[in-house]
């Protein structure tokens, strides 16, 4: 013990370790007090739906209620739509930065209403933002080819070298000095994340995960430190080989493999969904309304006894061709997420040859915060609007007038 | 041979002589040369499928068959933005806006399908563009080559026989400077040939390319500056390094990513479902004109009336629901653009904020001054929306005017079977209509707002200077 304790005042006694450790330290309380900022300013804004939420169908029921027009109720009431950050999802924004989590949704036609956005600002989302994910993966290599490019070459310039090999346990010497590095980089930029992630209640398994995973990034760093100071060169030469891998790896391959990618899996469906789904909608005024009704009723024969339609205009003719706008594009939208998903798919498995793009899989996937959590919210709007449509075909289909007191049955969006 | 330039060609013979550094000098070359033709190939790619995008959306709409115009209102519009050509050298925050937006009545829709939502987690690793490259690898290679330069002597002890042998300071640092200034020079070159390729495009302007070049000639000075000055003050090579490492990781990674945070924090922005519940709620309080017994619309009504001198709305000589419409749409429209002016006023404060905190960063200023003169900043989108809601608004009140002119009141209110062919008017109005075309600003304009952060850039680049100066007349002083 008392060996460690040495080596550990010997490390803090250099200027240049103290320093780094130091400022690993503030930037990882730093990085966890940024994240947790955004996912608070997240959760606030969650909070506050109800409210006003409440007022505006309060102002819709109150002016529906006088025609009890269960179409009226439909065609203007958004219903709110949540994605609550999971408790890990400070530690790694991910996308949330620039995907909605929050969405209104009316039971009108979802194609054309899912793929909105929220407001943000492009210029601040461009840089990426500051948070954990951010400090391990880019910051934290660095701090450690600071600490370990001079590891054997620093002794060996200072004439030392020949001497601590000839002692006796140098091979111990070396490991130990390795171990104590790692573990004073590993503590610094754990503790912050560790005591937070508690904090916000995030689940121990994946705690442990992203500990041991930050670990083995650190490692990875440290074992190609370890291997260019094999090489004998000088310690300037060796920051200088271990900062240009630092760029190749962390900046230079990933938007290479960036631009591949896209270029590989084009993904134009998009903007085609939404143009071919306006399309279809809008060309239902052009067809006798029979027929959007027939097509409607094939995916829906629990309303094909509804009284046939009149002259006048009838809202559940109006909701059938959205519906039947929306089922008409449904094989462009799974061509869409598979193009999604594929792009997903091709980065994460480059994660198992580049490191820091494997730990921003990993975190983002622990942290939900990925696309994957972002299809899955999707799905749970798809999943609330079926619902919402349901419940208004309820009225329309069997002519029940809708009234100020069954706004308070419309179904509500449950998080997870 | 002066001095100077011997020291310069020494310089250069000795960075010729260490493989490492010739080897990472034909790399930055290699992929700015990468990242310039991607890039505009990249670009190339998105210019084509948006404008085939546009065509395809433009002959739909031509293509309507006799409709009411009311219908079209609501059918709509689809527009893209198209790309400026500086857009290949730094495309900005084009992945991460949406760059179609359908245009309807009565609504503001958000622009959608970015790439930002349709590509993998890599693009936030950043973007390869010739912008990148020379905005954060050509530091780093300068750095490589250059920290070394005054620190290596004195650490060997060549700098005191130096001076003996009749080089005068200011001779030994000035060559210094120029041997890593050639080499800046030459690691911006394949990045300025991307540009003249750019400067073939139609609309290419003259103006924002003389600016990003001087800006990026002046960012790339500052460094070779910044590098000498470090290795100057810095008693060992090493520790140069490590210096200059840190003060790159300080100014080009970590600085750009905690100014936003504190801009976001600074200046709240209000999300859509504020603003649309904002939007509703006032809409209620002035009017809706889908509610008929609306007071703004028993006013609107009377005036109607009084100024065509007739006592019902059956009398009037134009459609009143027509009027009633253009009525609705410049209240909507009003109340939009309201809040949309908020929002981005708010957004300008955070990019202002940024922008204030960028004084520390040069790499900061380089990106604002590059992404403005581009045309692909904030402002630039900002420009986009703008246009496209002008655009909205006219091509929907064209179709109210429409409405008010061309279908006849009777008909319009009629149920009877034949009433919707009535009520239709022809398919040639809707080739009539104007599609939309996006007016990209003059080089004037864009070379203007550039400017203050080239001023930044220049002011960092006259205090480094000074401290060279000052570093230099310390030289080899003990």
């Amino acid at each position: 013990m008392r060996i460690w304790m040495h080596e550990l005042r010997l490390l803090l006694r250099a200027r240049l370790a103290l320093v780094a450790l130091a400022l690993l330290g503030t930037l990882s309380i730093a990085a966890v007090v940024a994240g947790s900022a955004e996912v608070d300013r997240q959760r606030d804004a969650i909070a506050v739906i109800a409210e006003p939420q409440e007022s505006d169908i309060a102002a819709i029921a109150a002016w529906v209620d006088k025609s009890k027009d269960a179409g009226s109720a439909a065609y203007y009431s958004f219903h709110p739509t949540w994605d609550a950050p999971s408790p890990l999802a400070f530690a790694a924004i991910g996308m949330r930065d620039v995907a909605p989590f929050i969405l209104r949704v009316r039971a009108l036609g979802l194609e054309a209403q899912i793929y909105d956005g929220d407001i943000f600002n492009p210029e601040l989302a461009l840089p990426g933002r500051f948070d954990f994910a951010f400090l391990l993966v880019f910051l934290a290599p660095l701090f450690v080819i600071a600490l370990f490019h001079d590891l054997v070459s620093g002794e060996r310039e200072a004439g030392r070298e020949p001497m601590l090999c000839a002692l006796p346990g140098a091979r111990r010497l070396w490991l130990r000095r390795v171990a104590l590095r790692f573990a004073m980089l590993f503590l610094v930029l754990a503790l912050p994340f560790t005591i937070a992630a508690i904090h916000s209640g995030a689940g121990a398994g994946a705690i442990l995960l992203i500990l041991a995973a930050a670990a083995a990034y650190l490692l990875f760093w440290i074992a190609l430190a370890l291997l260019v100071g094999r090489l004998g060169w000088s310690s300037v030469a060796n920051a200088a080989t271990l900062a240009s891998c630092w760029l190749v790896l962390t900046l230079v391959l990933p938007t290479l493999a960036h631009v591949t990618i896209n270029r590989a899996i084009p993904v134009g469906q998009g903007t085609e969904i939404a143009l071919a789904q306006r399309e279809k909608v809008n060309s239902a005024w052009e067809i006798p309304r029979e027929e959007t009704m027939r097509r409607f009723y094939a995916t829906h024969p629990e309303w094909a006894d509804s009284p046939p339609l009149g002259p006048e205009f009838h809202y559940k003719w109006y909701l059938a061709f959205h519906q039947v706008g929306d089922e008409s594009v449904a094989g462009q939208v799974r061509a869409y997420r598979a193009g999604l998903e594929r792009r997903d798919a091709a980065a994460r498995t480059l994660g198992w040859v580049l490191p820091p793009v494997g730990l921003q899989a990993l975190l983002t996937r622990l942290a939900e915060t990925d696309l994957e959590a972002q299809l899955a919210y999707q799905d749970r709007i798809r999943d609330f609007h079926r619902h919402l449509r349901e419940f208004y075909y309820g009225y329309l289909f069997t002519d029940r007038p809708f009234g100020q007191e069954d706004f308070a049955r419309a179904p509500r969006f449950a998080s997870p | 041979m002066s001095p100077t330039l011997l020291i310069a060609r020494d310089e250069l013979r000795l960075m010729r002589r260490n493989r490492v550094a010739v080897i990472a000098f034909v790399l930055l070359v290699l992929l700015t040369l990468t990242a310039a033709v991607t890039a505009w190939s990249h670009q190339q790619g998105i210019a084509d499928l948006r404008q085939r995008h546009q065509t395809a959306a433009d002959s739909a709409f031509d293509a309507q068959p006799n409709r009411h115009p009311h219908r079209v209102v609501h059918y709509g519009t689809f527009i893209f933005r198209p790309l400026g050509p500086l857009a290949a050298f730094d495309p900005g925050v084009d992945a991460f806006t949406g760059n179609s937006m359908f245009l309807e009545g009565h609504r503001q829709n958000t622009a959608n399908f970015g790439d930002v939502r349709q590509s993998s987690l890599l693009i936030r690793f950043g973007q390869l563009t010739p912008a990148f490259v020379l905005q954060a690898v050509a530091p780093l290679l300068l750095i490589f080559l250059g920290y070394g330069a005054i620190a290596r002597e004195r650490e060997r002890g060549t700098l005191r026989p130096l001076m003996l042998q009749g080089a005068s300071r200011g001779q030994i640092v000035a060559g210094k400077l120029g041997g890593l200034g050639l080499v800046a020079l030459l690691a911006g070159l394949p990045a300025m040939l991307g540009f003249v390729l750019i400067a073939g495009q139609p609309g290419a302007q003259v103006e924002p390319m003389a600016v990003i070049a001087l800006g990026y000639g002046v960012y790339l000075a500052l460094w070779a500056v910044l590098i000498l000055l470090v290795s100057a003050l810095v008693k060992r090579s090493r520790d140069a390094l490590l210096a200059l490492l840190a003060l790159w990781a300080v100014l080009v990674v970590l600085l750009p990513r905690i100014a936003p945070d504190m801009a976001g924090a600074a200046v709240p922005l209000d999300n859509r479902l504020q603003t649309d519940i904002a939007v509703a709620r006032d809409l209620r309080t002035m009017g809706g004109s889908h509610n008929p017994d609306d007071p703004h619309f028993a006013r609107f009504k009377q005036a109607v009336l009084e100024r065509y001198g007739v006592g019902r709305i059956e009398d009037l000589p134009v459609n009143y629901k027509g009027l009633l419409g253009m009525e609705g749409e410049r209240l909507t429209s009003e109340l939009f653009n309201r809040y949309a002016a908020e929002s981005y006023d708010a957004q300008e404060r955070q990019n202002g904020t940024v922008r204030a905190i960028g004084v520390l960063s040069p790499a900061m200023a380089l990106r604002a001054m590059s992404m403005a003169a581009a045309g692909t900043d904030f402002a630039g989108h900002r420009r986009f929306l703008e246009q496209a809601e002008a655009y909205r608004y006219d091509l929907i009140q064209r179709l109210n005017r429409l409405q008010a002119n061309a279908v006849i009141y009777a008909d319009d209110t009629a149920q009877d079977p034949d009433a919707d062919r009535r009520k239709r008017v022809a398919a040639d109005y809707w080739q009539a209509m104007p599609d939309f075309t996006f007016r990209q600003p003059d080089g004037l304009t864009l070379a203007a707002a550039a400017l203050p952060s080239l001023g930044v850039l220049i002011l960092w680049l006259i205090a480094a200077g000074g401290g060279l100066l000052f570093a230099t007349r310390r030289l080899g002083a003990r």
